[in-house]
């Protein structure tokens, strides 16, 4: 089943147009990377899939819903969540009120607070800290657990090795693979190509608001890559 | 002792002008917008208190500040949702401030329509002039009381704020009023629950303050002027410190009123300035 189906989609700043005609598909149950070089457009389409760009046109489908019209907070309802860029957790909140934030739609399913405290640990020491006592990596499975509080039919990863050091970063594709155990499709934003693409089912290529390249992951050669991200 | 019984008075007093300012510091808090209406919807309250009193003259006025709160939290939520949440989310400031300033300008020749441009107060019977005698020092009653509403509604304020689950969400929209939008929160919704808490806040300290001094419909600068100092001087959008802004300024009036009977408030605008020259964030502000 196609979870997600977005056609020729076209997203706006002003006058700047930071996504031209974008088709892409996610199945239920699969990883899909997205990748491509910085302004490449990857977060502007993330913004535009959970309704935080409300300048774009075309068309975006979620379980079989069009949700392209739809507001912010009645897409969260249907089961789409963000890990977004930079984090952006609740600086005045607890770590553990961070999460709570996640359970406010009260979506049904396995992600409770105690599940998400034994994906990571560390997160239940920390629990009564303010996410600016917490480390980089921390902060990282903060958001990532915010984001699962909702139980997401779809996780949307942006960036999420961003400035993090390796031992980290594979602590948290770890986590990827147990969240991916529990049912969630995940599209994941990167520019760590390598590390995307073995993570994922099929890739994606952005290179100026533009896919430039589309396939299954095994198989994918790094030249063919490289072109598709540079546009050589 | 006089010293002793002003400076105790001026506390009193300034319990007052915390609760005017508190109010304007969970807005500019919450939203970081000014509310430059503020002071109108304090002197509506207390019209609509004074009219109360005169429909129900059997009832204590401080009976009646309950239902001129819940008046003013509702008048608060429909500014919020008909008006001000419009504009409230443009990155620039100025479409919030032009927006509540206009509200002011249409509010106070309204209430000039209404209730007449006289002096108007708020009979508070002989409770106004009850005093109390401790250690051989004569403090009113009514300001006593007053404080201790202040530290009551502070202390709720608080509690909301930190413990609540509306209040871990009201922080969270303070925080990134973009990101709690993908967990299901309409932020205008939480705004206007705000503002109607922070006008019902307000509409109590504008009834006190009527029950003190006589106020018209013209008072909403004055009333705007020392909330505003209240929240700069106990820094910007905390509550604790508003309360310790508006007791600095109580007691500034009160000493000041002391030297010079014509211009008390003076002193007061005199400390703020000198408030904000020596610390710019506020003279209580503990986080940065």
């Amino acid at each position: 089943m196609t979870l997600l189906e977005v056609r020729a989609l076209d997203a706006f700043y002003g006058d700047f147009q930071a996504l031209f005609g974008l088709s892409l598909d996610v199945e239920a149950g699969e990883t899909v990377a997205l990748i491509g070089a910085n302004g490449a457009g990857k977060t502007t389409f993330l913004r535009c899939l959970v309704g935080l760009t409300s300048t774009k046109r075309g068309e975006i489908r979620f379980a079989g819903e069009p949700i392209a019209e739809q507001p912010a907070e009645r897409i969260s309802r249907l089961g789409l969540s963000l890990v977004p860029e930079g984090r952006l957790l609740f600086p005045s909140l607890t770590v553990e009120e961070n999460l709570m934030m996640g359970a406010l739609n009260q979506r049904p399913g396995s992600w409770t607070l105690a599940r998400v405290y034994e994906l990571f640990p560390i997160l239940r020491e920390r629990r009564r800290q303010k996410p600016e006592q917490l480390s980089g990596g921390q902060q990282h499975m903060v958001a990532i657990g915010r984001a699962l509080m909702s139980n997401p039919k779809l996780l949307l990863c942006d960036e999420i090795s961003l400035g993090l050091a390796p031992v980290v970063v594979d602590q948290i594709y770890e986590s990827l693979g147990r969240i991916r155990a529990e049912g969630a499709s995940i599209v994941l934003v990167e520019q760590d190509v390598k590390r995307a693409a073995g993570a994922a089912d099929r890739v994606y290529c952005l290179l100026k608001g533009r896919v430039t390249l589309q396939g299954p992951a095994r198989g994918m050669g790094l030249d063919q890559l490289s072109r598709a991200y540079f546009g050589a | 002792m006089m010293w002793v019984e002003t400076i105790i008075n001026g506390v009193l007093y300034g319990g007052l002008y915390g609760l005017l300012g508190v109010g304007l510091a969970l807005i500019v808090g919450v939203m970081r917008v000014v509310n430059l209406s503020h002071g109108e919807f304090i002197v509506l309250s207390a019209f609509i208190g004074v009219s109360l009193v005169g429909a129900l003259p059997w009832v204590h006025p401080l009976v009646l500040l309950l239902p001129v709160a819940l008046i003013a939290f509702v008048l608060g939520f429909g500014l919020q949702a008909v008006l001000v949440n419009r504009v409230v989310t443009r990155p620039d400031p100025f479409a919030a401030i032009l927006l509540t300033f206009g509200v002011a300008v249409v509010m106070r020749n309204l209430m000039v329509e209404i209730f007449g441009a006289d002096p108007r107060n708020l009979p508070a019977g002989r409770l106004a002039h009850a005093s109390a005698g401790m250690f051989g020092l004569h403090v009113g009653v009514l300001p006593l009381l007053i404080l201790g509403l202040s530290v009551a509604l502070f202390t709720c304020l608080q509690l909301i704020i930190t413990r609540t689950k509306f209040g871990r969400i009201v922080r969270a929209t303070a925080d990134h009023r973009d990101i709690v939008r993908l967990m299901g929160v309409n932020p205008g919704r939480v705004y206007n629950v705000v503002m109607g808490l922070s006008l019902a806040l307000a509409s109590v300290a504008g009834m006190l303050l009527a029950i003190r001094s006589s106020f018209t419909p013209y008072s909403g600068v004055e009333r705007l002027l020392v909330a505003f100092e209240v929240v700069v001087l106990g820094g910007l959008g905390t509550f604790w410190g508003a309360m310790l802004g508006g007791i600095t300024l109580g007691v500034a009036e009160l000493v000041g009123l002391k030297f010079d009977t014509n211009a008390g408030p003076l002193y007061a605008h005199l400390l703020f300035l000198a408030g904000v020259l020596l610390r710019p964030n506020g003279l209580f502000r503990v986080r940065t």
